[in-house]
C-alpha cells in the first residue's frame, strides 16, 4: 500500500469510525515481495463446494480423492505440491463422469442446462456453447479461452452426433472440463504489471480465486468474477468492497470452518477409532458430533459473536447433541436429534475447545488417553512449535508394561521419559498433556486411573496450572497462541508459509490482531484485503518449463481481464 | 440358587443422575463425575433420573426345584397331543413333517369349534390343573400387612411366603401362579422376549424421577414419580443400553400422560418407597397395556457409576390385565409350557387383592417384579421450551 492510499483509507476510516479500519490503520502495511506464482490442488471439500455451488446440493459426489500431504502444519500448503497419480486421475475421472451424468439426467437437465436443443438426438452448437460458456466460467473461475470453449463445444458435438444425443455430448464435454488442471488446480495466473515491483501481478481472476477460497472455501461467485473482469480487484477500493461483501455473507462460516478443519487437523476424524469395549458410549455418530461440536463452537465464537480468539480456550459456551450428552453426562432436550446451545457451569471441569471430546479423543490412543499426543498437538497445532519425531530405537516397554507398578499415565511417562533419548521431547509434550488426564480417550471425565487419583497439574511454558481448566486459561494467556494463528491463517490464505520478506508483514498482522482484541474477523479481513496476499514475483522457469508454460498460457489468454 | 439377586444385593454404593433444565444458571455436571450437581427439584434438592430397561416377574428358584415338587407344567400342545388318536396325529403332522410351531398353532385352536383357548380359556374345563409353587420362599414384600395369610379388608385369604432373608408375610401370589411354568423361570424366554421387544421398539419406556434429594446416600424424604418416555434407548455397538441419555416425558395438553407419585426415602444408597397406586405403561410380547399397580412400592439399589441399578417393584396387579397379557402372548407362549385354561383357572384362585364388593372374589394378584434401570436425564416439556435451540 502506498502512503497516499494509506492516507486515503485512513480518512475513510475516520469518517466511518469502523473498528476494523481503525485497527488496520495503526500503521501502514509493510511492503512484501510475494512469491513465485504456483498452483494448488483443490481439496476434497473445495471440490465438493464448487460442484454443489454450480450444480446444486443434490448432486452426489461419490468418490474419494488421494489425500493431501500436510505441510508446514496445513493441507492448504501441502496442496501446492500435491501430484495427481494415474490412480488418482482415474478417481477424478470417475467422479467427473458421475457428476456429468447427473447434470444431464432427466431429473436435472431442464434446470441445469440453460437451453433446450432444437433436436435432442443430435448436436446443437448454440446450446452447447451457451452451456459451456456459463459452466466453464464457474468451474475454471475465469472465462474459458476461445480455444478451450471450442474444444469443449466440438468434442461435445462429435459425441452427440456419434451417440445420437445432445445430452450425451454435453455429458462428455462436462466430464472433460472436470478433469482438466484448470479446474482441479487453483492456478496463480499472472499478467504484466509495470507498476509492480516484480513486473507481474496476479490476474483479477486469480485474485478472485485466492480471495474466494480463503473466505468461502469455494470458487468465486458471479459478482466476484464480474469484479475481477472489471479489474476492480486491482484497486484497493474494489478489493475492500468485495472483501466486505464476502465477510458479511453467510458463506464466511464455511470458509472459517475450512480453515479450522485444516488448522486443527480435524481430518484425523476420518480415521478415528476407539475400543468400544472400553468406551461403549463411543460411536461413529459420537465422533462426528464431536467434530461438529468443535466447529460449531468455533464459528459461533469467532464469527457470530466475533469474540476474542484466545477465549476459545476458556469459553463455557458450546453446543450439545444426544451423542455428546451421554459422553459429557449432561441432559439434552432433543434426544431424538439436533443441536442445542449449552453453557458449562462456572465451576465445571470443562472450559474451552481443548476440553471438548473432539480434541481429547482426536489426540488419544484407541484404548487410552495420551498426554504425549495431546501435548504434541497443543505445541504443534496451537503454538506452531515443532516437536521432534521419536527416535527409531524408542523403548516403550516401561510405558506399556501392564505389570509395572505405575498406575497413572503420569507415573508411566515419568518412568519412560527417564531414557535420555526420550526425555527431551517428553519434556515438551507431557507437562501439557498431563493436564488433560482427567479426561479419558473419548473425553469422559474421570478422577482416577486404576484406582489412583489423577494429578492434572503442570506447567505450560512457565504458566502453572492445576487442572485442564486452568491449563485452558494458560493457553488463553499464552502469547504464542494468537501468533501461531496469525502465521497459519496467512499460510492458509497464501498456500505457503510466509517467506523471509514477509516476516514484518506477519508481525504487522499480529499487532493488528492484538489491537482488535484478537478478533479473527479483523485478522481475516486484514489478510484478505492486504497487498501481500496477492503479491507475486516472476514465474520461476523450471528445468522442464512445464509450470512456467502453463501459467503463461493461462495468463495470456484469459478473456475479459 | 436364586434367579433374583435383588433382595440379597446389598452394599451397592449410591449415585445417580440429575435431571434439570438447561438454562445457564442450572446446568450441571453428572452426579457420577461430580457431587456438585445441583438442580432444584419440586421440593428442593437434587433430582435423580432412571430409565427402566428390564421388567420381569421375580421368580425364586432353588437348585433342586424344591418349590415345584410335582415338576413343571406341561405345554398346551402336549396336552392336546396326548388326547389325539394315532391317525389324527399322522394327519395333523403329515406323518411328522410339520414343525412343532405349526403344531402349537393348531393346538391353541383346540376349542370345541376350533376357538383359540388362550383367548377363550373358559371353553376347556378338563385340562390338568396348573402346577403351582409350593415352596415357602419368595421375593416380595408384605402387601396386606399381616403374616398369617388371613383375609383383610383389602385382601383375600392366601398362604404367605417368607423372603429369602426369612422375613415372614411376603405376598407374591403371582409367583405362586407362574413359578412352576418353564417359560417364566430362568431358562424361559417369555419375559426376556418382552424386554427385548421393549429395548428395540422404544415402546412403554418407564422413567423414574426422584425429586428432593438432599443427600444421595441417605435422605428420609423424597418424591418418586413414574413417567413414560417418548424417546427410545440409545444403544452401544453391542446393543447395550447406554447410561446418561436424555429422555423426554410423554405429555399431553393436560399434563404428563403418566405421572403418579409416591413418597420415599434413600437409605445407604438404596431407594425405598411407601406404597401407592401407580399407572405404568407396559409393552411386551405384542401387548400394550396401561396397568394400574395398586399399593405399589419400589426398592432400587442405586449404582454409583450410572450403570445398571437393580430393583424390585411390588404391588397388586390387576388380574384381568395380567390375564389379558397372558392370553395375548402370541407365538412366544409356545415356549412357555402351560395350559391357558388351567392357568386362568388357577389365577382366579390365586388372586388375593382387592375383593369385589359384590362377589367377594379378589380382583388383583400380589406380585413382585425385578427391574433394571440406568441413570437417565428426564426432560420435561418446559425444559425444552426454556432451552435455546441452536439454529444450525
Amino acid at each position: 500500500m502506498s502512503f497516499k492510499t494509506y492516507i486515503r483509507s485512513c480518512t475513510a476510516i475516520a469518517l466511518t469510525a469502523s473498528l476494523f479500519f481503525l485497527s488496520a490503520c495503526s500503521e501502514p502495511e509493510p511492503a512484501t515481495n510475494g512469491a513465485p506464482p504456483d498452483m494448488r490442488l483443490l481439496t476434497s471439500e473445495q471440490y465438493r463446494n464448487i460442484i454443489h455451488d454450480v450444480f446444486g446440493e443434490h448432486i452426489e459426489i461419490a468418490g474419494r480423492f488421494d489425500p493431501l500431504v500436510r505441510t508446514d502444519g496445513l493441507f492448504a500448503v501441502g496442496a501446492r505440491s500435491a501430484p495427481i497419480t494415474p490412480k488418482g486421475f482415474e478417481e477424478y475421472y470417475n467422479v467427473a463422469r458421475s457428476i456429468a451424468r447427473q447434470v444431464v439426467n432427466e431429473e436435472n437437465k431442464l434446470v441445469l442446462i440453460p437451453c433446450e436443443p432444437v433436436d435432442a438426438s443430435r448436436a446443437d452448437e448454440a446450446c452447447s456453447r451457451q452451456f459451456f460458456t456459463d459452466v466453464g466460467r464457474a468451474l475454471y473461475r475465469r472465462p474459458l479461452t476461445d480455444s478451450e470453449l471450442e474444444t469443449a463445444v466440438d468434442a461435445s458435438g462429435k459425441v452427440a452426433d456419434e451417440l445420437g444425443g445432445f445430452y450425451e455430448g454435453v455429458e462428455f464435454g462436462l466430464t472433460g472440463l472436470l478433469v482438466t488442471p484448470n479446474f482441479l488446480f487453483i492456478i496463480d495466473a499472472t499478467e504484466q504489471d509495470s507498476s509492480a515491483a516484480g513486473g507481474v501481478r496476479l490476474t483479477g481472476y486469480a485474485k478472485a480465486s485466492r480471495l474466494s477460497f480463503l473466505l468461502w472455501n469455494t470458487s468465486p461467485d458471479d459478482m466476484l468474477l464480474e469484479a475481477a473482469a472489471a479489474g476492480d480487484l486491482h484497486s484497493e477500493k474494489g478489493l475492500v468492497r468485495e472483501v466486505d461483501r464476502m465477510m458479511n455473507s453467510i458463506r464466511l462460516e464455511r470458509g472459517v470452518r475450512a480453515f479450522f478443519e485444516d488448522f486443527l487437523d480435524l481430518e484425523r476424524f476420518e480415521n478415528l477409532e476407539k475400543d468400544t469395549i472400553i468406551y461403549p458410549a463411543y460411536s461413529i455418530n459420537a465422533a462426528e458430533s464431536a467434530k461438529e461440536q468443535l466447529l460449531l463452537t468455533i464459528v459461533d465464537h469467532v464469527v457470530d459473536k466475533d469474540a476474542a480468539y484466545p477465549e476459545l480456550f476458556t469459553t463455557r459456551e458450546t453446543f450439545m447433541d444426544e451423542h455428546l450428552g451421554r459422553i459429557y453426562k449432561i441432559p439434552v432436550t432433543r434426544p431424538d436429534g439436533g443441536w442445542e446451545r449449552y453453557e458449562f457451569p462456572a465451576d465445571d471441569r470443562r472450559a474451552g475447545i481443548l476440553t471438548q471430546m473432539g480434541f481429547l479423543s482426536l489426540f488419544s490412543h484407541p484404548g487410552k488417553s495420551s498426554p504425549t499426543l495431546r501435548g504434541k498437538a497443543v505445541r504443534e497445532l496451537l503454538l506452531c512449535q515443532k516437536v521432534p519425531d521419536p527416535p527409531a530405537e524408542v523403548d516403550f516397554s516401561l510405558f506399556n508394561d501392564p505389570n509395572a507398578p505405575s498406575r497413572t499415565a503420569r507415573d508411566r511417562l515419568t518412568a519412560h521419559s527417564t531414557a535420555p533419548s526420550c526425555a527431551g521431547c517428553h519434556k515438551l509434550t507431557d507437562p501439557i498433556g498431563l493436564g488433560f488426564e482427567q479426561f479419558d480417550s473419548i473425553g469422559q471425565f474421570r478422577v482416577a486411573e486404576q484406582g489412583v487419583e489423577i494429578d492434572p497439574s503442570g506447567d505450560l511454558d512457565g504458566l502453572a496450572y492445576s487442572d485442564a481448566k486452568s491449563l485452558a486459561q494458560a493457553m488463553h494467556d499464552h502469547p504464542g497462541a494468537p501468533a501461531c494463528l496469525t502465521n497459519q491463517m496467512y499460510s492458509y490464505a497464501a498456500g505457503r508459509a510466509p517467506g523471509r520478506g514477509e516476516r514484518e508483514f506477519v508481525r504487522y498482522l499480529e499487532a493488528n490482531f492484538s489491537e482488535s482484541g484478537h478478533s479473527l474477523k479483523v485478522l481475516l479481513r486484514n489478510i484478505a484485503s492486504s497487498d501481500a496476499l496477492y503479491m507475486v514475483t516472476k514465474p520461476e522457469q523450471g528445468p522442464d518449463g512445464v509450470r512456467a508454460a502453463s501459467l503463461k498460457d493461462s495468463s495470456n489468454k484469459e478473456r475479459g481481464s | 440358587m436364586a434367579k433374583c439377586p435383588i433382595i440379597a444385593a446389598v452394599g451397592l454404593v449410591s449415585a445417580a443422575l440429575v435431571t434439570q433444565t438447561l438454562t445457564a444458571a442450572e446446568v450441571v455436571t453428572p452426579a457420577s463425575a461430580s457431587t456438585e450437581a445441583a438442580s432444584s427439584g419440586a421440593n428442593g434438592g437434587k433430582t435423580l433420573g432412571f430409565v427402566v430397561k428390564d421388567w420381569m416377574p421375580a421368580v425364586y428358584e432353588t437348585k433342586f426345584m424344591d418349590e415345584c415338587p410335582a415338576g413343571l407344567n406341561i405345554s398346551n400342545d402336549e396336552i392336546w397331543w396326548r388326547d389325539l388318536t394315532k391317525q389324527q396325529r399322522s394327519e395333523l403332522t403329515q406323518d411328522g413333517l410339520i414343525t412343532t410351531l405349526d403344531r402349537w398353532f393348531t393346538a391353541r385352536s383346540r376349542g370345541p369349534n376350533g376357538e383359540d383357548i388362550c383367548i377363550n380359556p373358559h371353553l376347556i374345563t378338563d385340562d390338568p390343573p396348573l402346577l403351582t409353587v409350593e415352596g415357602p420362599t419368595a421375593f416380595g414384600i408384605n402387601l396386606d400387612g399381616n403374616v398369617d395369610g388371613n383375609a383383610t379388608p383389602n385382601s383375600c385369604a392366601h398362604e404367605n411366603f417368607s423372603s429369602p432373608d426369612g422375613v415372614p408375610g411376603v405376598d407374591n401370589q403371582l409367583y405362586r401362579l407362574i413359578g412352576c411354568i418353564y417359560g417364566y423361570r430362568e431358562q424361559g424366554v417369555i419375559d426376556i422376549n418382552a424386554n427385548e421387544m421393549r429395548r428395540t421398539s422404544g415402546l412403554a419406556m418407564i422413567l423414574i424421577e426422584v425429586e428432593g434429594v438432599d443427600n444421595e446416600r441417605n435422605d428420609d424424604d423424597v418424591i418418586i414419580t413414574f413417567y413414560r418416555s417418548i424417546d427410545q434407548f440409545p444403544l452401544d455397538s453391542a446393543g447395550n443400553v447406554l447410561p446418561y441419555a436424555s429422555y423426554r416425558v410423554d405429555y399431553t395438553d393436560a399434563g404428563p400422560r403418566y405421572g403418579d407419585s409416591i413418597k420415599g426415602r434413600i437409605v445407604d444408597g438404596v431407594l425405598l418407597s411407601d406404597s401407592g397406586d401407580v399407572q405404568l405403561p407396559y409393552y411386551g410380547n405384542y401387548n400394550y397395556m396401561h396397568p394400574v399397580i395398586r399399593d405399589m412400592s419400589i426398592r432400587l439399589d442405586i449404582s454409583e457409576d450410572g450403570g445398571q441399578s437393580l430393583g424390585l417393584v411390588s404391588g397388586y396387579y390387576d388380574l384381568e390385565q395380567y390375564l389379558y397379557l397372558t392370553g395375548g402372548l402370541g407365538p412366544v407362549i409356545s415356549t412357555g409350557n402351560f395350559s391357558c385354561p388351567a392357568f386362568f383357572e388357577a389365577a382366579k384362585k390365586m388372586a388375593d387383592g382387592y375383593p369385589d364388593p359384590e362377589t367377594g372374589e379378589c380382583t388383583h394378584i400380589s406380585s413382585s417384579f425385578e427391574i433394571s434401570t440406568y441413570a437417565a436425564f428426564i426432560i420435561h416439556p418446559e425444559q425444552t421450551d426454556e432451552t435455546e435451540t441452536a439454529e444450525r
